[in-house]
């Protein structure tokens, strides 16, 4: 029973990938990149919608938000498996009113004439069975994976456009996108590079260790001294975990610090997130804590009266943000929203 | 018992075992690493709550607590884990089944063993080498540790170490690094480690049990190396790496029973068969064992404060339906469909399961309250440990307590601290329990006649204090319990007669007297507590037998007194806990009331028995304010020699008292 066989090691490859986002992202696996999961999700999704039975785009739709709630609760923090799977739904809805017909490109953006003449939703719509809707999915999900694996390249290539000689930049923590795009500035500019070690896990350490041995300038920092040296820098370059609807970040904690002190000394804060970190989520109460065992050796009496508190992400509001660099160029803050609602449906925000 | 495999399908294990090409050579290498997981405590230190739902099971923050074991090790890279059970084996496999390690796409394929003979980890371990379940180093772990440490490290020490000399290293032990006093440790589990500092093996090792003196053989400094630790600042987490030997040398010896044991005797025996045991200290890692209600106060808080990261309540990691819970600020972790009514406070550390509704004007704080649970108005909850479907009505309020499944609590009850309502109580309308009360529906005298300690394992020393003082029963059971023949106690008593008669005459080694006791114990099936009392009826009777019944107390006192000394260790074997204490003292008067002649023997037997530290002061002291039934034992009490001693005792209570 081929059949039989390749649902159930589709279950299996699903059943696995959940467990590996589960240890991953609670650290005690290999630590992943939000990219590489990016591409695993986009990958899992490709092979679901090869193999899964599904006769027309809203059973297709249907499996796929199932599978993508699992996985979503599975790692809440890791919003990028979110994203890809909001992705994949809309490129779904196009290819399906592409078969039907070119005048419905329009129909998928909300406007108020729309809700009036309308009235109800087009549930019903997507129950038409098209032969070839399979093969254009998977061609629109390769062409998504060909874009998420030139994200890194694209947004280094505009390093040269916004590094200039003798500038001192300043970075926290660990960030691969901010990484290739200074050592691609590197090539030609000669700058200095400021980064804040990001306690209590000191990423910066690794960043430096790594810029250092393209030569270039590096000094590291305690969190505690960002303002002090704020004075002395050009321009604050961050990566980020999430980028959220409002252009407000979620970032790896200390950079709200980063953010206050360079608003203070009006120094532009450039952001550099590829498009698949941009979620539809707004800041919720989800603030992920992590608890080392640091104070474990005070007595006891004490401890059970103590509650220590370590925060991993830290909240950024779009207001101290000057510039979002990313694989199609740069955006101001209070642009991401159409960014959003060209890259996510409306219905899919909930998914 | 047949083993049941609960393995992964067919297609997918063929697939494992090609991608797994095995040479010759390198077998060591690539052995999957396996575990042996003991379902079972072997002891009650949970009951009455265990007698409905075996310990393994017990929800620790809403998660049973053999699901963090099994995620410990599934986190820590083993594949391959057999599981042993003994109480209720059929629940345990039932929940292992459900859960999502016996699904295929489990990397950790778990096997359950069950047999009803278990009586102590030295059974299960003998069982392991008789089916030759493990092929190269495994852990070893209780069913109720909680832990996130990696032993990868710890491994590729032992692994290390075994190479280097040849399967010289038994075992590692992995210890945490915790200062005296702590919580998480347990005071019964408290240890005294002396080691080599520069290749952490365990030179000695003892149970700290409040002893105010501790004894150190001299061997230990001649070790060979010039660093040398005495370290006190060590929790057991009862996790071990075990070498198949262990298992061997359980077989070998078959009067290791638990692990206690096994160190013990490894290290005296060490100059002999040359193994050695080795430790890992870690200090970053939390690792801890629920073996009591202490601990599991303990245990669930640190959970719920995140200690234990990444296992964590809102990671859902056992992968329940239905089970995930949002984390919000202060540690409140809230599961789908709870309903908070008005007023209500979650103040910090509060876990609340599904759909549990609460009412109007509550405070919680530092609780765990399970799933489909009604609470009513007014109630205060303060480290109060709540399970499933539990009813609490208005104004109630509950103060470090466990409350198991089923209960319901009606209006205006107080729980002082410690209480235990076990399954199905239902407490009455404005009740005040006083601290340390335990309700459960079986009947207290169930399990004193049950017999006693035929289960062996290392947590029945030093019994701590503060478990239950009251026992109350909702229910009543008639319970028939088969009174052994006099027969078989008569011919026992003989038969002890004549080892001891023959210990003296070979001069025997008091451990050998042991075992030759303990195997007439299990030949006429008597209880523990029999052999004690019959063992010192026999010890004071000796000089009798030796010398005919009419001797004087003075040459009664110096043929006893050298005996007594002789032959402490036996006693002290068997005269562990302050239960044991007061039946043998029970026995002694027994036997000196027969005696009224000799009463004045009773005081030197005392004096020296309580030299000898077989018996403690408080025992002594228990046993005297006793209120006598028979006017012969209360003619006893008055007995002038014995008033003389108790107040000598008093006195030397102060006076050590005083000292510190």
């Amino acid at each position: 029973m081929p059949g039989a066989d390749k649902e159930t090691e589709l279950s299996e490859r699903i059943e696995a990938f959940l467990s590996e986002l589960k240890r991953c992202g609670s650290g005690a696996g290999s630590l992943r990149g939000s990219a590489e999961t990016a591409r695993e999700t986009t990958s899992l999704l490709r092979r679901i919608t090869a193999q899964a039975r599904w006769s027309n785009a809203g059973d297709l739709m249907e499996i796929i938000r199932k599978e993508g709630r699992r996985m979503t609760a599975g790692q809440p923090s890791e919003t990028t498996v979110g994203n890809m799977v909001r992705r994949v739904l809309k490129i779904i809805r196009e290819e399906y009113a592409r078969s039907r017909g070119s005048t419905e490109e329009a129909d998928q953006q909300e406007s108020l004439h729309k809700l009036l003449t309308s009235g109800g939703s087009s549930e019903d719509n997507f129950r038409q069975h098209f032969t070839h809707l399979k093969a254009n999915v998977i061609e629109a999900i390769n062409e998504l994976l060909t874009e998420l694996e030139g994200t890194t390249d694209n947004i280094s290539m505009q390093a040269l456009e916004h590094i200039h000689s003798n500038e001192v930049i300043m970075t926290i923590g660990r960030s691969r996108t901010v990484e290739a795009f200074l050592k691609d500035a590197a090539r030609k500019r000669k700058f200095h590079v400021i980064v804040a070690e990001c306690a209590p896990f000191c990423q910066g350490h690794e960043m430096a260790t790594s810029l250092s041995k393209e030569d270039i300038e590096t000094t590291v920092i305690p969190d505690a001294a960002i303002f002090a040296v704020m004075s002395r820098v050009n321009k604050v370059i961050i990566g980020t975990q999430t980028v959220l609807a409002n252009g407000g970040l979620r970032a790896v904690n200390g950079t709200h610090t980063l953010a206050l002190a360079a608003k203070h000394h009006s120094t532009p804060l450039i952001v550099c997130a590829p498009m698949f970190k941009l979620s539809p989520q707004w800041d919720s109460a989800l603030q992920e804590l992590v608890l080392r065992s640091f104070c474990f050796l005070l007595p006891g009496e004490i401890l059970s009266k103590v509650n220590a508190h370590c925060p991993v992400f830290d909240y950024v509001p779009p207001e101290l943000i000057t510039l979002f660099i990313s694989n199609i160029g740069g955006n101001a803050p209070s642009y991401i929203y159409r960014l959003m609602s060209e890259l996510y449906h409306p219905e899919d925000h909930e998914l | 018992d047949t083993p049941l495999v609960i393995g992964p399908s067919r297609s997918s294990a063929e697939k494992r075992k090609q991608s797994r090409p095995r040479k010759a050579e390198k077998d060591e290498e690539e052995q999957p690493l396996q575990a042996v997981l003991v379902a079972d405590s072997f002891n009650r230190r949970f009951f009455p709550i265990s007698k409905d739902q075996p310990r393994a099971l017990l929800p620790l923050a809403n998660v049973s607590m053999i699901d963090y074991t099994l995620e410990f090790l599934t986190s820590t890279g083993v594949q391959e884990t057999f599981v042993f059970c003994c109480w209720m084996s059929s629940k345990i496999k039932e929940h292992l089944q459900k859960s999502k390690w016996c699904r295929p796409t489990s990397p950790n394929v778990v096997h359950v063993i069950t047999s009803d003979l278990y009586r102590s980890l030295g059974d299960v371990l003998r069982d392991v080498d008789a089916k030759a379940l493990v092929r190269s180093d495994f852990l070893l772990v209780y069913g109720d540790v909680v832990s996130n440490i990696d032993v990868s490290q710890a491994l590729q020490e032992h692994k290390q170490r075994r190479k280097m000399e040849k399967n010289v290293s038994v075992m590692t032990m992995i210890f945490k690094e915790s200062p005296p006093g702590h919580k998480t440790r347990c005071e019964d589990d408290d240890i005294i480690v002396a080691m080599d500092g520069k290749s952490k093996r365990i030179l000695h090792y003892q149970r700290a049990q409040a002893l105010k003196k501790l004894h150190f053989p001299m061997n230990i400094f001649h070790s060979g190396s010039d660093e040398f630790e005495i370290r006190f600042d060590l929790l057991d987490c009862h996790i071990s790496i075990c070498s198949p030997q262990v298992a061997e040398l359980f077989t070998d010896n078959f009067d290791y029973q638990t692990k206690n044991d096994f160190v013990r005797g490894l290290l005296v025996n060490e100059e002999i068969l040359g193994n050695q045991i080795h430790m890992h200290v870690t200090k970053d890692g939390y690792g801890a064992r629920v073996s009591n209600l202490l601990m599991y106060d303990t245990v669930s808080s640190d959970m719920i404060r995140r200690w234990i990261y990444p296992i964590t309540p809102e990671a859902n990691f056992a992968d329940q339906e239905g089970q995930s819970c949002t984390h919000s600020r202060h540690n409140v972790y809230r599961e789908p469909g709870v309903s908070l009514g008005h007023g209500s406070q979650m103040e910090e550390n509060v876990l609340i399961g599904r759909n549990t509704v609460i009412g109007a004007n509550c405070t919680i704080s530092n609780t765990v309250i399970g799933a489909n649970c009604v609470i009513g108005d007014n109630v205060t909850l303060d480290r109060a440990y709540i399970w499933n479907r539990v009813h609490i009505a208005n104004d109630v309020k509950v103060k470090q307590s466990v409350i198991c499944d089923n209960v319901e609590v009606k209006h205006g009850v107080v729980l002082n601290e410690q209480c235990v309502l076990a399954y199905n109580v239902v407490v009455g309308p404005d009740i005040t329990l006083q601290e340390g009360t335990v309700l459960s529906m079986h009947h207290p005298d169930e399990e004193d006649d049950e017999d006693e300690d035929e289960f062996l394992s290392d947590d029945d020393v030093g019994y701590s204090k503060d478990k239950t003082k009251q026992k109350g029963s909702c229910s009543s059971y008639l319970i028939m319990c088969t009174k052994q023949s006099a027969h078989s106690v008569q011919l026992f008593q003989n038969e002890v007669h004549g080892t001891l008669q023959r210990g003296l005459d070979e001069n025997i080694s008091c451990d050998n007297l042991v075992l030759e006791i303990n195997s007439l114990k299990y030949a006429y099936n008597i209880s523990l507590k029999e052999v004690m009392q019959i063992l010192i009826r026999v010890v004071l009777e000796f000089p009798f037998q030796q010398q005919g019944a009419q001797i004087s107390t003075a040459q009664y006192s110096s043929h006893l007194l050298p005996l007594l000394k002789k032959w402490a260790p036996v006693f002290k074997n068997y005269v562990k806990r302050p239960q044991d204490q007061m039946d043998c003292l029970a026995s002694m008067e027994e036997v000196f009331l027969e005696r009224e002649t000799h009463w004045a023997a009773l005081v030197k037997v005392l004096m020296s028995v309580y030299q000898l530290e077989i018996l403690e002061e408080e025992g002594i002291m228990r046993w005297f304010k006793q209120s006598s039934t028979t006017a012969k034992s209360q003619q006893l009490r008055r007995n002038q020699g014995l008033l003389k001693f108790i107040q000598w005792l008093e006195e030397a209570e102060e006076s050590s008292e005083g000292d510190e």
